[in-house]
């Protein structure tokens, strides 16, 4: 991991790409700088594959400008590909192929490569060695779809959904993982519809929209500018507008999921005593409450008026 | 680093038909996913099936059926055997194996590493390649252990033409995965070549027993040259240097294949190739096209190539071993003593013809002859080729006229006996547009009636009966001593 820590690794200045009618891209500019777990984040469809396939060099853009660790990923590949890892949102390889056979096999199309063994200790395959690839869990397909990005000891890391279709526990692997390539100062790119993810793994986040970029920066950040303030959870006795719930002290907003009340407050004490005091006016009575900091799916919802996973 | 235009860029540029595909092609990489593809099939009983027990299959069923368990006709059997195993390598194994990858997705973890699309082709070349060659050992051991085949071709040659087969054949299956888009597409351009040249060419059906234009037609297909090739120098006792034309053709085709994979190459089921893409490629059938035309125009293109073509052209000629003796015209039986000795001086010795070579070949009079008469004749000797050649024959002649009572001729009856090898007897007419019928037999050590059917030649003109008629007995293939035993020759 050689690059200077401000310097960029990956630079990407309006992207754009179609199929067809569709513009998947729309002009996305990002830069992610070394060392960094750099996270886009956006609803299925957003354009965060077509991104990291076009940054891998696996798809042309039909505008903008790309430079991945200096390089053109259209016109220097094998020279780009040595250096950069890269996991696929579906990674398949022939069923009867053992784990070490498959990373024996590709470590040795690069110049440089990582020790199997370590590989396999550190991606927890090395009592899986001798197995097929049919016979593994999910959970270990995917773990070596992500050794298999390293076997070329890389500088860059573009993981494509890391975690998508996997059980809690699995995906807490994964991050255990991806934490140690932040550990290893090991740029890491990576896409998710996960808030959980991008928030607990990114150092920084794009979020992304129907190919547009429409917000970027630390979570932190992101969700300090969102101007929503905390988010109140809320469980009532009888159901209530949320309209009402709005025009109460220091509550910006109220929306209603599946029988509870989400409103955004700032401060959050002034919002809590407003509601009781409404309640009590009211006959009504709080079942539940809790109150938690806004998160990047506020800030989604914020921006777009629809959560992530609606897509 | 490269700026696009914020227009999107013109569709033609995306044509693959227009530039060459990124990506180093490099021959390490190429030949450890290839041994890799090899361990997968031997770990996968459906394509351990169909690589190696589906050919012995075949094997079993043209031996042991159309050929009747006959050494020499299993020789003529065993090159469709093997061309037949060639070309389902090259169609089924590989070219729907480069499909179906495509298809499953499985070829895209192989393109985020810095491998090029010559790298992928030429691992699936290489793959196919080392797969067929212990295929065909495998088909070699069992036609010589269960039906006693004589191997009557040196093993490097066969190795050339296994070699120059499947590349040619690699190259078809290639060339129809890299313009079908899907699996179903490539089924369908892959049955209709396929049976085109199952039934066409020679390897299900010999060529003699199919109709005039099919044979036309069978001389622009690859299937005919590749089987011809292997009866011609099995069979024919042919070199391979006499196939040479037939062997570049196919080369030709293999290496447009091979080019027309690595340009159409691609790695995602989504990207599809264009009609004008398509059309291109239809250039792989040219140099089939130039060769069909030439053979059909001239005939032949080796002089060798002549003696195989005929064999194939004319009416069909089937050994009729064992064959319950007719009463015929007696040409020759060796009986008068006097007779004998003029007879002898017109039996003539060819050795090595054309060739370098240190083969001796002699007549003798014998006593007994077949079926209790008194002699026969005995034409026995070495053959045995000049070093680096493997072209040693010995040909017996003996220039005759038809009796006056031949007026209908249907062809020609022998007794033999002799060491188990393969002879090839040939009647030469004196008029040269006619057939020249041929039969290869191997005799027993005990007489035995052997009949050379001529329907080809049916009626000779009267005119031509006085003129000289040939009739050769000839042995080539292996270096070694040999003897074989004929007495009453009789026309039917």
């Amino acid at each position: 991991m050689s690059n200077d820590a401000n310097s960029a690794v990956v630079r990407v200045e309006g992207l754009r790409k179609h199929y067809g009618d569709l513009e998947a891209l729309r002009g996305i500019s990002f830069e992610i700088h070394a060392g960094e777990v750099f996270g886009l984040l956006g609803p299925n469809g957003a354009g965060k594959t077509t991104t990291i396939e076009i940054l891998e060099g696996l798809r042309q853009p039909d505008g903008g400008t790309v430079v991945v660790c200096g390089m053109d990923p259209g016109r220097e590949q094998a020279a780009l590909k040595e250096r950069i890892g890269a996991q696929l949102q579906a990674t398949v390889l022939p069923d009867k192929i053992r784990v070490e056979e498959a990373l024996a096999l590709f470590a040795s199309f690069y110049q440089e490569s990582a020790s199997i063994e370590m590989l396999m200790e550190r991606f927890g395959l090395a009592e899986k060695r001798r197995a097929f690839y049919e016979k593994l869990s999910g959970g270990q397909k995917q773990r070596l779809a992500l050794a298999l990005a390293m076997v070329n000891n890389p500088e860059l890391v573009l993981l494509d959904e890391p975690t998508v279709g996997l059980d809690a526990q699995l995906r807490r692997d994964i991050y255990a993982l991806i934490e140690l390539f932040r550990e290893e100062r090991r740029t890491t790119l990576l896409t998710t519809h996960y808030i959980e993810e991008a928030e607990r793994l990114c150092d920084r986040v794009a979020i992304i929209d129907h190919g547009q970029l429409i917000a970027l920066g630390t979570p932190r950040e992101l969700v300090l500018h969102s101007g929503k303030g905390t988010r109140l959870e809320v469980s009532l006795a009888q159901p209530v507008s949320p309209d009402r719930l709005k025009q109460l002290d220091a509550v910006s907003d109220c929306r209603e999921l599946n029988g509870k009340y989400l409103l955004h407050a700032a401060p959050p004490a002034v919002a809590v005593a407003a509601l009781v005091r409404f309640l009590e006016a009211e006959g009504n009575a709080l079942l539940d409450l809790h109150i938690a900091q806004p998160t990047l799916e506020d800030v989604f919802v914020e921006m777009t008026g629809r959560r992530i996973e609606e897509g | 680093m490269i700026r696009w235009r914020e227009d999107s860029r013109p569709q033609w540029l995306n044509d693959p038909m227009n530039k060459w595909p990124d990506g180093p092609m490099t021959m390490l990489p190429s030949f450890r996913i290839a041994l890799m593809s090899i361990k997968l099939v031997m770990r996968t009983k459906v394509a351990l099936f169909f690589t190696f027990l589906f050919p012995l299959l075949f094997l079993f069923v043209y031996s042991g059926i159309f050929a009747h368990g006959n050494p020499a006709e299993v020789v003529y059997m065993f090159g469709p055997v093997v061309t037949l195993n060639i070309m389902s390598s090259g169609f089924f194994g590989l070219g729907l194996q480069s499909v179906m990858q495509r298809e499953r997705g499985s070829l895209r973890r192989y393109r985020l590493a810095p491998l090029g699309p010559g790298t992928m082709v030429l691992s699936s070349l290489l793959a196919n390649y080392l797969l067929e060659l212990p295929t065909i050992a495998l088909l070699v051991f069992c036609a010589m252990g269960f039906f006693h085949m004589p191997l009557q071709i040196n093993l490097l040659t066969l190795l050339i033409l296994v070699t120059v087969g499947t590349f040619a054949f690699a190259g078809f299956g290639l060339t129809i995965a890299s313009v079908a888009n899907t699996m179903q597409e490539a089924q369908v351009y892959n049955n209709v070549v396929w049976f085109a040249l199952l039934f066409l060419s020679g390897v299900t059906v010999p060529l003699p027993m199919l109709p005039h234009w099919i044979q036309r037609f069978a001389a622009f297909l690859p299937a005919t040259y590749l089987v011809t090739a292997f009866q011609a120098i099995m069979v024919g006792g042919e070199s391979l240097f006499d196939h040479q034309a037939e062997m570049l053709v196919l080369l030709i085709s293999g290496t447009f294949g091979l080019l027309f994979a690595w340009k159409l190459f691609r790695w995602e089921k989504e990207e599809k190739i264009s009609t004008r893409a398509k059309l291109v490629s239809l250039t792989f059938i040219v140099p089939f096209l130039v060769m069909g035309f030439y053979m059909n125009e001239h005939g032949n293109l080796a002089a060798t190539w002549k003696g195989t073509y005929s064999l194939l052209s004319h009416e069909p000629v089937a050994a009729e071993e064992h064959a319950a003796p007719v009463q015929g015209i007696l040409l020759s039986d060796f009986e008068n003593p006097e007779e004998a000795e003029k007879l002898l001086k017109s039996w003539q010795v060819l050795t090595d013809v054309g060739a370098p070579g240190r083969s001796l070949g002699e007549f003798d009079v014998i006593s007994p002859g077949a079926n209790g008469t008194g002699h026969a004749l005995r034409f026995q000797g070495r053959v045995e080729s000049a070093a680096g050649s493997d072209r040693g024959a010995v040909i017996a002649r003996y220039p005759c006229t038809l009796p006056a009572g031949a007026t209908t001729l249907r062809g020609m009856q022998f007794e033999v006996r002799g060491e188990s090898r393969l002879f090839q007897v040939r009647i030469t007419p004196p008029d040269a547009t006619l057939p020249s019928p041929t039969l290869t037999f191997i005799p027993d050590s005990d007489w035995q009636t052997v009949r050379l059917p001529a329907a080809g030649l049916a009626t000779p003109n009267p005119s031509l009966r006085k003129n000289i008629w040939v009739l050769e007995f000839r042995v080539d293939g292996p270096p070694g001593d040999f003897q074989l035993d004929i007495d009453e020759i009789r026309l039917y």
